[in-house]
């Protein structure tokens, strides 16, 4: 009789069973309910303002600074940090601290190999300090988070961090910040690093763009003139007042550094700006267009995707990554971007009527936080613009063979000196230490883990992405890069050449609040 | 006519069954170790959690073959009932690794560990063979 079975009866072990199972389907199904999906790592701050609609506001287009001299094969230009107001919101003024009075900042247009040196004039309550991100410069103006400028209305030398760092440069009210420009043209952009205060730092307004260009990529035929659109995407939130709403521990940014603990993981905001405006809507022809997109957001990651009013959905067709062109085109339906990575594409209106919208959407976002802008088609018109088949031939060809060494990172989160933050390698970052120690010229692959997202920035040098967790790197990894995007539990190998200058740099998480929660690092190029 | 096979036979089949459940605690014991040090940012360990999913999940498929035999020729369907389970399981397991979908492959790896290790209690606590000798 199979009746007993090692003296269960089989009622009993079909109990057992039955419960075991419940408890499996309740525990996966809570897993289901809690988990996001798409997963996303920060917490949303909500405005306590009403938000207007979306696509009423026309795009801006960050204006381009003039130089104050040109003289001697260098262009000289002065920009001052101070506090202003602007109307981000309809009828609403909100504070900024900004670049010339103006968020984002003024664009710099600069020409391969042409030396740039801006003079920056620190006009703000806290000391600050530039960095030109994706710039291949010389240490002493990278824009170390210790090298810093005292404002004038410094009362003290107290410089706000509390960390000390004998090799600090640190300077009285001005700096110049001189960029030799060698490198690949591209999008960068400038934004303030200072030591712990780096995310609300650039929440404020502390970013703008920086374009080089040369004549071989002025040859390639791509869109330009008022068809070439530099994106700065960011998100923010609003408080009551109109001013920007920041969960700082300390609001004058001077003293304790860090985020409230629900926004540990990062800060995301409900309100998306494009160029400084609020979902804005922005005439086009029905002809090609070069967007310039650069995700300027503290925490958020979009996966961008170009959606006509009746479904369709446009090809992204990237042409440029964070380093400048890619060998070749490769198109996307969406294009995913965290943050501080700059994608060169070309979306092609042509096959709309006119008259039809084209929105841009985040598939990653919900709510308000789902649209970012939107294109409304004015006029046919005529197209001599072009995407050549093949874009650049000068891609380093680094291979793993021609690595001198492989070093293995981790980005995640754990213990630090004050409490809980992020970790590169299981420590916190310390001026004082330098992790990597790597010799001019030197090929190295970094294989590069992660617990949550980290976009991953090393200063100075572009990389290459071998792979990504085992597998060939995703389509949009493709060209050079300074940013890479690792998602929850990924891992990915990347190859560079530690090559240009000597010195003290960074590479760290642009998670701007995990960067200023320790997630940074020290290069020493020797 | 399978109840009165061989005992011999019917011992080589539990045994073998036996052998498998085993090897498969084993080997998926092996995951989230490898997963622990991976994330602490010991890259070659992503290797080993990939490899141990193959492993892991080869070994599956094998004793769902030997939980059919076992089901036919000592008919119990028991052991076929749980390794079903179980092989579902790791392959959902599988392919929510390669998606990234870890709200889902953490849990799901726990339970499958769970399973396996009530599974190997189970066959190794009394044997299989028992009821059809007995019969
Ligand atoms: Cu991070």
């Amino acid at each position: 009789m199979p009746e007993r079975d090692h003296g269960l009866t089989r009622r009993r072990v079909l109990g057992i069973g039955g419960a075991l199972g419940l408890v499996a389907t309740t525990g996966l199904s809570t897993a289901a309910a809690l988990a996001r999906r798409p997963s996303s790592t920060g917490a949303e701050l909500r405005s306590a303002v009403p938000l207007p609609p979306p696509f009423q506001v026309p795009l801006p287009i960050p204006a381009v600074l003039p130089p104050v001299s040109t003289d001697g094969g260098v262009d000289r230009y002065v920009i001052t940090q101070r506090e202003a107001e602007a109307e981000i919101l309809p009828g609403l003024r909100t504070p900024l601290w900004t670049y010339e009075g103006v968020f984002p900042g003024p664009t710099i247009e600069s020409r391969r190999g042409r030396p740039v040196v801006v003079t920056h004039r620190n006009e703000l309550p806290v000391p600050t300090v530039v960095h030109l991100h994706g710039g291949r410069t010389p240490a002493a103006s990278d824009g170390y988070p210790t090298d810093l400028v005292l404002p004038a209305r410094h009362a003290t030398s107290h410089t706000g961090h509390g960390m000390h760092d004998p090799r600090a440069v640190v300077t009285e009210v001005t700096r110049d910040y001189a960029f030799p420009l060698d490198q690949r043209p591209t999008l960068l952009w400038y934004h303030d690093h200072r030591m712990d205060f780096t995310a609300p730092a650039i929440w404020r307004g502390l970013a703008g763009l920086h374009v080089v260009r040369d004549d071989a990529e002025d040859a390639l035929g791509l869109p330009s003139g008022p068809r070439e659109l530099p994106l700065v995407i960011a998100d923010r939130a609003f408080a009551a007042d109109g001013g920007l709403a920041y969960p700082s521990l300390d609001p004058t940014l001077s003293e304790r550094p860090g985020v409230q603990d629900r926004y540990f993981a990062g800060v995301l905001g409900d309100v998306i700006l494009v160029n400084g405006a609020p979902w804005p809507v922005h005439e086009v022809d029905a002809a090609r267009y070069r967007l310039r997109l650069l995700n300027a957001s503290n925490a958020r990651h979009y996966e961008l995707e170009a959606v006509t009013d009746d479904g369709r959905r446009l090809d992204l067709v990237q042409v440029g990554a964070d380093q400048g062109l890619l060998a070749e085109p490769v198109a996307h339906r969406a294009l995913p971007t965290a943050p501080a990575e700059r994608y060169d594409v070309v979306i092609d209106f042509a096959g709309t009527r006119v008259g039809d919208r084209v929105r841009l959407v985040n598939r990653l976002g919900s709510g308000r936080a789902r649209d970012v802008m939107a294109f409304r088609v004015a006029r046919r018109a005529v197209d001599d613009s072009r995407v050549p088949r093949v874009l650049s031939t000068d891609l380093p060809t680094w291979r793993q063979a021609d690595a001198v060494r492989v070093r293995d990172f981790s980005f995640r989160a754990g213990r630090t000196h004050g409490g809980h933050g992020w970790l590169v390698g299981g420590l916190p970052f310390d001026p004082a230490r330098t992790d990597v120690t790597t010799g001019l010229g030197d090929v190295e692959v970094w294989r590069l883990v992660a617990d949550v997202h980290h976009p991953v920035h090393l200063h100075l040098v572009g990389f290459r992405v071998l792979s990504r967790g085992g597998r060939p790197p995703l389509p949009h990894d493709a060209g050079l890069k300074d940013t890479l995007s690792l998602r929850p539990g990924e891992a990915a190998e990347i190859i560079t050449r530690f090559d240009g200058y000597r010195g003290r740099y960074l590479f760290h998480c642009h998670n701007a609040e995990h960067e200023d929660l320790g997630m940074m690092a020290n290069i020493e190029v020797v | 006519m399978a109840a009165r096979l061989g005992s011999v036979a019917a011992h080589r089949t539990e045994w073998v069954f036996r052998a498998l459940v085993s090897a498969h605690v084993v080997a998926i014991v092996g995951q989230p170790v490898f997963a622990g040090a991976y994330l602490t940012g010991d890259y070659d360990s992503l290797r080993w959690h990939a490899v141990g999913a193959d492993v892991v999940t080869s070994v599956g498929y094998l004793q769902l073959i030997a939980a059919i035999v076992v089901r036919f020729r000592l008919r119990r369907s028991g052991p076929l009932v749980a390794t079903a389970a179980v092989v579902v399981a790791e392959t959902v397991q599988y392919f929510a690794g390669l998606d990234g979908a870890l709200w889902l492959h953490v849990p799901l790896g726990v339970m499958t560990v769970a399973a396996l290790v009530v599974q190997f209690v189970v066959v190794w606590r009394q044997s299989l063979v028992r009821e059809a000798v007995d019969a």
